[in-house]
C-alpha cells in the first residue's frame, strides 16, 4: 500500500504548523523524516495515522482520499497501519497480550470475549503471529512477564512487535529510539530492516541524522511549517538542494 | 449444619425462626444492593468515560450534580424516589412502592454519583498515549474506552466497592421506598439489614441488632476482598 | 399489577435484575384467581412491634393463598400512604385522624376493632408526683407546673394525637412550653428509650410499655381505663379499607377480605388471647350483640350534616 500526504494544512488553534506539506511511502521503502524537535514530526505522523483530519490537503492510502470515505473503509485502512511512540505506552497487561493487542481488536466481539474469559481462569491461547512478532525483536522468552517489569528498552522494543503482529503495510514510527541505549536502538534498527524486507513501507521520525543515514531510503526535512527537501538518503547527506538542510546537516542551524 | 450457622442457633435460641429471618434478610440486602451496584457501574461508566475524554455542552453541569449527589442524604433520595412511585407519581402505574423494585432504584440513585465520581477519577489518570495506542494499533472508539477501563481497573473496582458500600448501609432510602416489610412467618420481604437493625434496636432486641451488625459489616469486608482479588485476578501483569 | 412491575423491571434493566429476581422469592407467583395477591396494610408501630400482626396475618395469609404486607410507619404516615393510594387498608389508632381520612373520601367501611390504653410513666422519684392520679389531664398538668421533663412523640402518631388530646384538656398550650418539654422524634420504643436517659415523664401505650419494662428503668405512674384508670388514656384501634372509587389500584377485595377475616371470631380471639411477657396487650372490640352504628361513621357526623 502506498501511504501519501498530499499538500497538506494544518494548524493547532491560531498556530499553523504545516503549509503545504506532501509527503509519500511505497512498500519496502524505509522514508526518514528529520529536522530539529518541536518542528511537527509528531503532528505529521499522527496525521498520517488518521488521529485527525488535516484543515487542507488530503491523506491519500492507494489513491483514495481517506478522509473522504466511509468511516468502516476508513477504519479498514487504518488497520493496515502500525505505529511505535517515543515511549512505548504500553497496556498494564503481560508482554504477550500487548503483542495481541492489534489481532485483538480485529477478530470478533464473540472470539474477544472467550479470550478474555479464558484469560480470567488462567488459560491462555497465544496467537501465533505476536509471538514470532516478539521473536523479531528478540523477546519471544519474556512473552507472559508483566510489561511493567520491562526495560525502557525492552518495552521499546514489545511496542515494535505489537506494531508489527498483525502485518500492517506501513509502520509509522515516532522518535522510537531516541530514549534508548545503542544495544537496544540496535535492535529496533534491524527490526526495521526486515520488516522493510517483508515489503512493509516505514516513515521514521527522527532528530538522529546518523539513525537516518543507517536505515532510510529517502529523507525529508521538515523545517519551519514545511518539508523543504526530499530525496535520496545519500543524495541529501551529500549534496543538498536546499541551502538550509547542508546548514542542518552540518549543525550550523541551531533550533 | 455449618459452625457458624450453629453459632447464630446459639445466639438466639429464644427465636425459633430467627436464623430463617436473618438469612432472608441478608438475602434482601444483597439482592437489592448487588442490583442496584451493577445497574449503577453500567451507567456511570460510560457517563465517567465521556465526561473524562469528551467535550460537551452542559459537562460542568453534569460534573457538578455528579459531585453533589456523592454526599446526597439518603432520606431525601428515598423520599424523592417514593414520590415517583407512589400511586400518584410518575411511575404509579408501576405499583412500586414497598417493592424491592424501589429499593433498587433509589439505591441506583444513592451509588451511580459515587461509582461515577470515584470512577472519573480512575479514568481521568489514564495516560492519554496509552490510549492513543490503542487507537493506533486498529482499535475503534470502544476498543479504547475498554482499554481505559482495563487500564482503570482498581480505580474502578474502588468505586464499585464504595457505590456497594454505599448502597448496602444506608438506610434512609429503604425504608421509606421499601416500608421495611417482613411477611409473618418471618420472612423478609423488604426489609434489609439496616432497615432490620433499626427495628430491632426500637424492639429493644439488642442482640439480634448487634449479630445483623456484625453481618453488615463481615458482608462490607468479604465484599471488598472479592472486588480487590478480582480486581488483582484481572491484573495478573499489573 | 405483578405484569407491570416486571415490565419495569426489564425497562430498569434487563438480565441483571431478572437473573436475580428469584432470590427475593415472595410475591410473584401467577395466578388468575385471588390466591398469589399481595395486600397491604400500613399500620402503626405500636400494632406492629407487639408482634400482634404476625400472628393474625398468618392463618389470612393461609387461608386465601396470599401475602399481607404489613408496614409499620406512625399513624400520620400510615394515612398519607393510604391518601396516596399506595396502601389498601389502613389500622390506626387515633379516631380524629381517622374521621378526618373518611370525611375526605379515602377511606371507606370502618370497624372499630380493638383497644388498649395509654398509661403515663416516669422515674420512679415522680418530681411532679403524678402516682395514682386517675385523671389523665391533671397528671399532665402537674408535670407542667413543675416543668419536669416530659418526652412527646412529636410525630403525629396516634400516641402523640392523644398525647395533644390531653393536653388541650388541660388547655395549656404546648407551643409555650419551656425546655423540660423534649421531642423524641422517633417510634415509641425511641422516644421510652430517651425518656429512660432523660429522666423523663412520658405516654406510652401499655402494650410498648410492657414489651419494653425489662429493658428501662421508668415506672408505671398513672394507670389507663384498662386497670381502671383514667378513661381519657383509652386507645381504641380502628381499621379501614380505600376507597376504591378514589383509587382504582388497591386491592378492595383483599382489603374487605381481611377486615371481615380481622372483625370475625376468629380474628377478635387472636387478639384477645394474644400475649407478650404473659400480658395481655389488646382487648378485642369488633363484636357486640348490641348495635355499634358510631364505628362506621365520623365521629358527631349525623350533627354536621343533617340536610
Amino acid at each position: 500500500m502506498t501511504l501519501e500526504a498530499i499538500d497538506v494544512h494544518h494548524s493547532y488553534g491560531y498556530e499553523t504548523v504545516f503549509e503545504g506539506v506532501s509527503l509519500s511511502v511505497t512498500p519496502g521503502e524505509v522514508v526518514a523524516i528529520i529536522g530539529p524537535s518541536g518542528v511537527g514530526k509528531s503532528t505529521l505522523l499522527r496525521l498520517l495515522a488518521l488521529f485527525d483530519a488535516p484543515d487542507d490537503g488530503a491523506i491519500v492510502y492507494d489513491d483514495d482520499p481517506v478522509w473522504e470515505v466511509s468511516d468502516q473503509r476508513r477504519l479498514e485502512y487504518r488497520r493496515r497501519i502500525g505505529m511505535v511512540f517515543q515511549d512505548a505506552s504500553l497496556f498494564d497487561a503481560s508482554v504477550r497480550r500487548n503483542a495481541e493487542y492489534g489481532l485483538r481488536v480485529r477478530q470478533s466481539w464473540r472470539e474477544r470475549l472467550r479470550h478474555e474469559l479464558g484469560g480470567l481462569v488462567g488459560k491462555e491461547n497465544g496467537t501465533g503471529a505476536a509471538v514470532d512478532a516478539l521473536e523479531t525483536v528478540g523477546l519471544r522468552e519474556q512473552a507472559e512477564q508483566d510489561a511493567s517489569s520491562l526495560s525502557g528498552g525492552e518495552a521499546q522494543r514489545v511496542a515494535f512487535a505489537r506494531a508489527l503482529a498483525y502485518d500492517p503495510d506501513v509502520l509509522l514510527l515516532d522518535e522510537p529510539t531516541s530514549d534508548l541505549d545503542p544495544r537496544n536502538t540496535a535492535v529496533l534498527e534491524d527490526a526495521v530492516l526486515e520488516a522493510r524486507d517483508r515489503d512493509i513501507g516505514v516513515v521514521i521520525a527522527t532528530h538522529d541524522m546518523h539513525q537516518a543515514e543507517r536505515i532510510a531510503d529517502r529523507v525529508g526535512v521538515l523545517l519551519g511549517d514545511e518539508i523543504i527537501e526530499v530525496g535520496p538518503t545519500e543524495r541529501v547527506f551529500e549534496d543538498p538542494v536546499d541551502d538550509r538542510t547542508r546548514k542542518f546537516i552540518s549543525g550550523e542551524l541551531i533550533y | 449444619m455449618s459452625l457458624e450457622q450453629q453459632m447464630l442457633t446459639a445466639l438466639v435460641v429464644d427465636f425459633p425462626f430467627e436464623w430463617n429471618y436473618i438469612r432472608s434478610i441478608v438475602r434482601v440486602s444483597l439482592y437489592v444492593s448487588l442490583t442496584a451496584v451493577a445497574l449503577s457501574t453500567l451507567l456511570s461508566l460510560p457517563v465517567a468515560l465521556l465526561v473524562g475524554f469528551k467535550e460537551f455542552r452542559g459537562k460542568t453541569l453534569l460534573t457538578s450534580i455528579i459531585n453533589t449527589g456523592m454526599g446526597f442524604p439518603s432520606v431525601v433520595v428515598g423520599l424523592v424516589v417514593l414520590f415517583a412511585v407512589s400511586n400518584q407519581g410518575p411511575l404509579g402505574s408501576f405499583d412500586l412502592v414497598f417493592t424491592t423494585e424501589a429499593m433498587i432504584l433509589s439505591q441506583i440513585v444513592l451509588a451511580a454519583p459515587v461509582i461515577t465520581g470515584v470512577s472519573l477519577a480512575a479514568v481521568s489518570s489514564v495516560e492519554q498515549n496509552v490510549r492513543d495506542a490503542a487507537y493506533a494499533m486498529g482499535g475503534t472508539n470502544l476498543d479504547v474506552a475498554l482499554v481505559t477501563i482495563k487500564e482503570a481497573r482498581y480505580g474502578i473496582a474502588t468505586a464499585v466497592l464504595a457505590g456497594f458500600g454505599r448502597a448496602i448501609s444506608e438506610v434512609g432510602s429503604v425504608l421509606i421506598v421499601g416500608g421495611n416489610i417482613a411477611s409473618s412467618d418471618g420472612t423478609s420481604v423488604t426489609r434489609t439489614i439496616t432497615t432490620a437493625i433499626q427495628l430491632e434496636a426500637r424492639q429493644g432486641r439488642f442482640e439480634t441488632a448487634m449479630i445483623l451488625g456484625a453481618i453488615l459489616v463481615v458482608l462490607v469486608l468479604l465484599v471488598n476482598a472479592i472486588v480487590v482479588r478480582l480486581g488483582s485476578g484481572g491484573g495478573r501483569y499489573g | 399489577m405483578t405484569i407491570q412491575r416486571r415490565e419495569f423491571l426489564s425497562v430498569l434493566g434487563g438480565g441483571v435484575a431478572v437473573g436475580l429476581a428469584g432470590c427475593t422469592g415472595a410475591d410473584d407467583s401467577d395466578g388468575p384467581e385471588i390466591s398469589g395477591e399481595t395486600l397491604t396494610l400500613t399500620t402503626t408501630t405500636s400494632t406492629y412491634d407487639t408482634g400482634l400482626l404476625d400472628e393474625l396475618n398468618a392463618p389470612f395469609e393461609d387461608r386465601y393463598g396470599v401475602t399481607v404486607d404489613a408496614v409499620a410507619q406512625g399513624t400520620g404516615a400510615a394515612l398519607r400512604t393510604a391518601r396516596d393510594g399506595d396502601s389498601d387498608v389502613v389500622m390506626v389508632h387515633a379516631r380524629s385522624l381517622e374521621d378526618e381520612f373518611m370525611e375526605e373520601g379515602y377511606g371507606v367501611n370502618r370497624r372499630d376493632l380493638m383497644f388498649n390504653d395509654f398509661v403515663i410513666v416516669g422515674e420512679s422519684d415522680d418530681p411532679a408526683d403524678v402516682e395514682g392520679e386517675d385523671d389523665a389531664a391533671a397528671a399532665f398538668e402537674a408535670i407542667a407546673e413543675a416543668e419536669a421533663t416530659f418526652v412527646s412523640r412529636g410525630d403525629e402518631s396516634g400516641t402523640h394525637t392523644k398525647e395533644l388530646e390531653i393536653w388541650d384538656e388541660t388547655g395549656l398550650t404546648v407551643e409555650e412550653f419551656g425546655e423540660w418539654y423534649l421531642d423524641g422524634g422517633g417510634g415509641m420504643g425511641e422516644t421510652l428509650n430517651t425518656a429512660n436517659l432523660d429522666g423523663g415523664y412520658t405516654l406510652v401505650d401499655r402494650g410498648t410499655f410492657l414489651d419494653m419494662r425489662d429493658e428501662i428503668d421508668l415506672e408505671l405512674l398513672v394507670e389507663g381505663p384498662v386497670e381502671g384508670g383514667s378513661e381519657m388514656l383509652m386507645n381504641p384501634y380502628g381499621i379501614v379499607a380505600v376507597n376504591p372509587a378514589v383509587h382504582d389500584n388497591v386491592n378492595y377485595d383483599l382489603a374487605m377480605a381481611y377486615i371481615g377475616y380481622i372483625t370475625s371470631l376468629e380474628g377478635q380471639e387472636i387478639i384477645e388471647e394474644y400475649r407478650s411477657n404473659d400480658e395481655q396487650l389488646f382487648f378485642a372490640e369488633a363484636l357486640s350483640e348490641d348495635p355499634n352504628f358510631r364505628q362506621y361513621l365520623p365521629e358527631g357526623w349525623e350533627r354536621s350534616s343533617d340536610d
